[in-house]
């Protein structure tokens, strides 16, 4: 545009006219910019400068993460992060074991254990590690690096073997070390090759929905601009054409005496004096209100999570508005819903119910239990009389409830200051042993053979014969052994329906304690059954011979068989009592959810974890209610099979609640899905819209078991198939693939991995924060950019076409009804700081009424304030402004003496006015700045354009400035001023109307708002009697437990063993039932 | 203390800006303040617009075409482009008092002064009396830069060289004899025009400054005799010249020729017959234009206007019956809720 203005031929008005506003945004712009780019630079090179300890010559020094190259060998250290895709190559633990936590990976807390190959854990830990270590000259061969983060392999080529290489063996990026010293690794994969950065997806430019719609306004503008330009070129070319039939002064003007040509270059020029209306600028002054809305967000109090130190960040700072917007919420489980910190809150034994889980696990009364040397704290849970009874030795049943809690786990013991540290696969056991431990019954080691347990002080071994193991099949999982005193013991604890089934015929507390299980499921508890069983001796020994001779079948053989001697031996079960845990929801998230829902937002809970604590915490975080109906997998595939998937999914969701509950007809029920289910949506496309259309009518989906890009998966879906806007929420690195699918990404700033947050578009600390971020920041952002670009689009139109219709009264000459200083700083100097300001102080409600009424949310959801159609009658609107712009003062000037200066001076001021009525009527919240600004703005024009028309200018330079005196004599003149107040309120006429026919039709709902005293949001969801669900499990790892480690004892440090034995020592532990 | 405030180093301020708690005035809006509030603007633009409207009535204005299109009009034989130093007479009588002062002013139909290249053909350095320019007028005036011989025009461009030189004598009949109306042609431009904007070299006689130009092409005489009566009113600060290059803002216009403000005429024309006297030079026919004259007298808002006043009236209207609209709408809405 300014090189157009350039050429001298065409150019309509001075190139400096529109170089001045355009300059002005453009530095505003690349100020924020480098901000910005400083910011994430410092937080790249913060992640980059972390040390770590790399291997030269010999010894080990301190290198930072930037520095690592393929080949290098690292020492990690406990708790460290592993900055680098690593060959295991020896630990300090025996086996050369190391344990690591993947939450960063998968979202699961528990610890999985890597061993590194014996030929490398034999040759390099036998010498000083050192030494070893710099001699180390395997060879790797291994696979293109990919994102598969469960699978490796690869082969180590080393003197002169060839070693093939599994997962088992790698240490992922992102992982850390746990409950190992030193762990040494080659680096395999460095920067972004490696497994988790490859499966962060790419890298998405985010473009807000609005801005979307936006684009295609401004396209439609500009190619309505060339085609008017186009229109008012051919018209000049006639104008010119008849021009050369007059003999007179005018007739030598026409370029080359070719009315063509000069057509042609009016065409230029007209594009120029139009260009306004093609708002360039707009972008600009985009972005810095986003950094501003960004600001809000950073410096919002109630949004600062004081104990880590951190307020909310907006990382993308260009997404604010889309913040109003979100339809679909999909939200990750462990560490956003969760705090991945279970607690032992209620138990049940022998029908008595001890704990109260209404209260708050920090308002509990802690219990004295001073007696308890091994105490460590952590119980939530108040029951003296308990404590009372187990100690008064006075209930035998209870003893044995909690000899079962510290003897059936796979939980390992490492002692540390004079105390036993606990080790879990799961966290639900650590949180039992924990239990236990308080309790007085204190695990305090284990060997591949015994179970030390001190019960009240008194230190007992029990030899431990069997274990039988958790899988998530069987539910449930058992110890067997021997007593100090010789009786055998069957310890056994599982989710509620298979314990319960296992039962002994007429047992006593059965039926109170069924009520336990309701009254614990109801409080949102995570239950578990725990029974005993005593075995005579025969029956031992013929079970453990078929047992034996298990060992030697074939796999698949073997595990039916095992599966019906497991079956066998846990039967004829006394049920000693039920417990009850809590899965710490992070602060506030049940109230967050149920906000959410109400102001219209579908959320969906998409977890790497089993399926069964996915919908606990679904019912814990009030996502589902008791009532509601599971749809799964054979149910959903059914209708989706179906021709007709609606109808009969209406018709038998209509059923089902017809039978229940006649009273209910909303749509209560919930889709579970698992991840390898999801894999089949791969071969179906067409699932998609019906699977979506489905979920619309359900209050949840939850996915369970999905890898983190199948989690992208179902974000692309949403995407597809709806025209919500997505917002993902997670805190671990599987979840930075849907993050950045989404529209809008937040991340959760946990305890560690900066992952999530480095790639989202906002930070929180705290899930409940996110109510805030939507429903406040993000209604105010959406309604303050919607207004400011209806704003904006009707003030520079309504300013630039004024052109269009001169020209029909100059020829199509591409004159302009401006001075050519009003054009420059009409833009930004008469009209966008008040709208500026509206834009980053306006408010229709305070924050405290939007969370109270989160209906009004729907509003963005729903587009309503930047449709197409409002966008179109703003432009309408401002057509409609520059007729009135340029017909009036036409009829006005007409046939008289007024010159072309002083209408250009009226339709300025016209225009101007116009520009801050319509400002005045858009502000709803005045704050002293806008009314500052609206008068200032006002003063401005008055003051530059006497300034522009000034003498003393004119006398410097007289070409730029031969408006002078034009306004002196204009602003005395009161046929001037009638003028421009009229034009201006003609032109407001119609948003004038607009706006009260607004507040006539609205007054009632808005002062309902602002008038209704505060409600509390209801959270408790009603209690329904006999809840036919029970939700009862333990969260384990994916796989299954570490009963096989245990048995095997390859970890146990008090029988070291040699990899080599391993083998044979797992032969053994078969052997011994023999 | 000291470290406390470390840690919390990242905490935002607690100001009422960063936390959008600033004060403000939140004005709420109701039916009982619109639809009033749209009466009295209503009310307040009728108001005006009658005013503009009576004023305007009150002004009185002729207007006297002397184009010569028809041959029966007096002109006619002039309106011919081959016919020199063409005078041509034209009778009109008054009724009553024309209340002085009274303006005189020639106006021009489908003239395009708005035509940007028409517009932009003069040089503002050249006429504010620099020199330098008269050697070399600025590109802008091209193709009325230099003339075929290469001399270079003075005052250059198009709206120069098409002003206006049609001149009038206005005379009243008594009693058969002419009685010649004094013309006052003092101040008819404007002030910054005459003072600041153009200037004059001050090069003693002024004839000497414009050695080795030429004048325009289509003047008879050259810039430094355009007022032979009055040797201060030539050059670039002829009041008439200054008219002419204030460009009109449309098509059709008026420029102000001279004020009736002296002797017997001060109080204005008396009634009876008039007879003006035209030295017809410009020629408009080619593109179709017309020739007027007009004879007005001026209020507070100026010339006639009666644009304006309607204008008013009408947008009053609009409003008053918009509000009564928004009272019946306001009327369905509420009752029906009510019930």
């Amino acid at each position: 545009m300014v090189v157009l203005q350039c050429v001298p031929v065409i150019s309509s008005i001075p190139w400096y006219i529109s170089i001045i506003p355009l300059f002005t945004v453009l530095s505003i712009r690349a100020l924020k910019d480098l901000v910005n780019d400083m910011a994430r630079r410092r937080s790249d090179s913060w992640i980059n400068s972390r040390p770590c300890d790399v291997l030269i010559s010999q010894s080990f020094n301190t290198a930072q993460w930037k520095d690592l190259f393929v080949g290098d060998v690292l020492r990690i250290r406990k708790d460290q992060v592993i900055p680098a895709d690593l060959l295991l190559l020896c630990s300090s633990e025996p086996h050369s074991l190391c344990y690591v936590e993947t939450a960063d990976i998968d979202g699961e807390t528990n610890l999985k254990y890597r061993q590194a190959l014996s030929a490398t854990h034999n040759e390099l830990t036998s010498h000083p590690s050192e030494e070893a270590l710099a001699a180390f000259d395997g060879v790797v061969l291994c696979e293109e690096p990919n994102n598969r983060l469960h699978t490796f392999r690869g082969q180590l080529h080393w003197r002169g073997e060839c070693l093939l290489l599994d997962n088992e063996h790698i240490l992922l990026r992102g992982t850390v070390l746990r409950n190992t010293e030193f762990a040494y690794g080659l680096t395999i994969y460095t920067g972004a090759d490696t497994k988790i950065l490859r499966s962060c997806g790419k890298v998405r430019m985010k473009i807000t929905r609005m801005e979307k719609v936006f684009n295609k306004v401004v396209i439609g503008i500009v190619v309505s601009v060339l085609m008017t330009a186009l229109l008012l070129a051919i018209g000049s070319g006639v104008f010119s054409a008849w021009l050369m039939n007059d003999l007179g002064v005018m007739s030598v003007l026409v370029v080359d005496s070719n009315p063509v040509y000069t057509g042609f270059l009016v065409y230029w020029s007209y594009i120029i004096l139009l260009s306004p209306a093609m708002p360039i600028i707009l972008y600009i002054t985009f972005e810095v209100i986003h950094t501003v809305h960004s600001q809000f967000i950073g410096s919002d109090l109630e949004m600062y999570w004081q104990p880590a130190d951190k307020p909310a960040q907006a990382r993308n700072t260009s997404l604010s508005e889309e913040l109003g917007q979100v339809g679909y919420l999909l939200s990750d489980k462990t560490g956003t819903l969760t705090q991945n910190h279970l607690l032992f809150r209620q138990c049940c034994i022998a029908g008595e119910i001890y704990g109260d889980a209404s209260v708050t696990a920090e308002d509990t009364e802690p219990m004295d239990l001073s007696w308890n040397p091994f105490s460590r704290g952590g119980l939530y849970m108040s029951a003296p009389s308990l404590v009372k009874k187990l100690r008064g030795q006075e209930c035998p049943l209870s003893r044995q409830f909690l000899t079962a809690m510290s003897l059936c786990h796979t939980v390992m013991a490492e002692w540390k200051n004079e105390a036993p540290v606990y080790q879990a696969a799961s966290p639900d056991e650590e949180a039992l042993v924990c239990a236990a431990r308080e309790l007085g019954w204190v695990f305090l080691s284990r060997t591949r053979d015994f179970i030390v347990v001190s019960e009240l002080g008194v230190t007992r071994q029990y030899q431990l014969l069997a274990l039988l193991d958790f899988t998530s099949q069987r539910r449930r999982m058992s110890v067997l052994v021997r007593e100090p005193e010789g009786g055998l013991k069957l310890y056994c604890k599982g989710a509620d329906i298979v314990i319960l089934e296992r039962l002994q015929k007429d047992f006593p507390y059965l039926e109170r304690s069924e009520t336990a299980l309701e009254l614990f499921s109801q409080a949102c508890l995570r239950t578990l059954c725990v029974a005993v069983r005593s075995v005579p001796e025969a029956s031992w020994e013929q079970w453990s011979k078929i047992l034996a001779q298990s060992a030697a079948m074939a796999t698949c053989e073997r595990d039916a068989l095992l599966e019906k001697l497991y079956d066998q031996m846990e039967r004829e079960l006394q049920l000693l009592g039920v417990t009850a845990i809590e899965d710490r929801l992070q602060e506030g998230v049940p109230e967050t959810i149920a906000l959410l829902q109400q102001a219209g937002l579908k959320i969906w809970v998409l977890t790497g974890d089993k399926k069964e604590t996915a919908v606990n915490i679904g019912y814990s975080c009030k996502l589902l209610d008791s009532d509601t109906r599971l749809l799964e997998w054979q149910e959903l595939r059914q209708i989706l099979q179906s021709p007709d998937p609606m109808v009969s999914f209406f018709k038998g969701r209509q059923t089902e609640l017809w039978a229940v509950d006649k009273g209910r007809t909303e749509g209560k029920t919930a889709i579970v899905l698992t991840g390898p289910e999801l894999a089949e949506f791969d071969q179906r496309p067409d699932w998609g819209t019906t699977f979506m259309s489905l979920a619309a009518g359900c209050q949840s989906v939850l996915c369970c078991r999905v890898t983190p890009g199948q989690k992208a998966e179902i974000v692309t879906l949403v995407r597809k198939h709806t025209n919500s806007v997505t917002m993902s929420i997670g805190d671990g690195a599987n979840d930075v693939n849907m993050i950045k699918t989404a529209h809008v990404g937040v991340g959760i700033a946990g305890v560690e991995g900066g992952q999530a947050v480095q790639n989202a578009d906002f930070a929180l600390s705290q899930f409940r924060f996110l109510q805030r971020l939507l429903l406040v920041h993000g209604r105010w952002s959406y309604r303050r950019i919607s207004i400011f670009l209806r704003y904006f689009l009707f003030k520079t139109c309504g300013f630039a076409l004024v052109h269009i219709w001169f020209g029909f009264l100059n020829g199509f000459s591409a004159q302009t009804l401006y001075e050519n200083w009003f054009i420059a700083l009409y833009t930004v100097f008469y009209t966008s700081t008040p709208i500026m300001l509206l834009a980053f102080f306006e408010q229709d409600v305070s924050s405290e009424s939007s969370l109270r009424w989160p209906e009004l949310y729907k509003i963005g959801q729903r587009q309503e304030l930047s449709s197409p159609l409002l966008l179109s009658l703003s432009l309408l609107h401002a057509v409609y402004a520059s007729l009135i712009f340029f017909f009036i003062p036409c009829g006005v000037f007409y046939n008289t003496a007024f010159d072309y200066q002083t209408m250009a001076v009226t339709v300025s001021m016209a225009a101007t006015f116009t520009a801050i009525i319509e400002i005045v009527l858009v502000t709803r919240y005045w704050t002293k700045f806008n009314i500052a600004a609206v008068c200032v703005t006002f003063l401005l024009f008055f003051i530059c354009t006497r300034i522009t028309h000034s003498n003393r200018l004119f006398e410097s330079a007289p070409k730029e400035y031969f408006f002078i005196g034009a306004s002196e004599k204009a602003f005395a003149d009161p046929v001037v001023w009638l003028t421009a107040l009229l034009t201006a309120c003609t032109a407001i006429l119609p948003s004038m109307t607009a706006h009260a026919l607004n507040v006539i039709l609205t007054v009632r709902s808005k002062h309902k708002i602002h008038s209704t005293p505060l409600q509390p949001v209801e959270l408790r969801s009603k209690m329904t009697r006999g809840t036919p669900f029970r939700r009862s499990s333990y969260a384990l790892s994916q796989g299954a437990g570490h009963g096989r480690l245990i048995t095997s004892t390859t970890s146990m440090r008090s029988i070291a063993m040699s990899l080599d034995q391993k083998v044979t020592a797992s032969k053994n532990s078969t052997d011994k039932f023999t | 203390m000291v470290k406390e405030e470390q840690e919390l180093a990242n905490r935002p301020d607690n100001t009422a800006f960063t936390q959008q708690r600033l004060p403000a005035w939140q004005p709420m809006l109701s039916a009982g303040i619109v639809i009033p509030g749209f009466v009295i603007i209503g009310l307040a633009f009728i108001g005006i617009g009658v005013a503009l409207f009576v004023t305007s009535h009150s002004i009185q204005v002729l207007e006297l075409d002397y184009t010569g299109v028809e041959n029966t009009e007096p002109c006619y034989r002039c309106s011919d482009p081959s016919s020199k130093n063409c005078v041509c007479t034209l009778e009109f009588s008054i009724d009553s008092l024309f209340e002085g002062p009274v303006f005189f002013y020639y106006g021009l139909t489908n003239y395009f002064q708005n035509y940007r290249k028409y517009g932009a053909s003069r040089d503002d350095n050249q006429l504010s009396g620099d020199l330098d320019y008269f050697k070399s007028p600025g590109n802008d005036c091209a193709p009325y830069q230099y003339n075929s011989n290469n001399k270079p025009i003075v005052p250059c461009g198009a709206i120069a060289n098409s002003m206006f030189n049609d001149t009038f004598k206005l005379y009243q009949i008594i009693r058969g004899s002419k009685k010649l109306v004094p013309f006052d042609g003092k101040g008819i431009a404007w002030w910054t025009d005459y003072n600041i904007k153009y200037r004059n070299p001050s090069v003693t006689p002024l004839k000497n400054a414009f050695n080795d130009t030429v004048k325009p092409l289509f003047w008879s005489k050259p810039a430094y005799e355009l007022d032979p009566t009055d040797p201060a009113n030539n050059g670039f600060i002829n009041q008439d010249f200054l008219v002419w290059m204030r460009r009109a803002a449309l098509p059709d216009f008026r420029k102000l020729y001279r004020r009736i403000t002296e002797g017997d005429y001060a109080k204005g024309l008396p009634a009876g017959n008039y007879s003006l006297e035209i030295a017809y030079n410009y020629p408009v026919m080619s593109f179709d234009g017309r020739k007027k004259v007009v004879l007005s007298n001026v209020s507070w808002m100026g010339g006639k206007n009666e644009f304006l006043g309607i204008a008013y009236l009408v947008i009053g209207s609009l409003c008053v019956v918009m509000s009564i609209v928004m009272l019946i709408v306001y009327a369905k809405f509420k009752f029906p809720e009510e019930d």
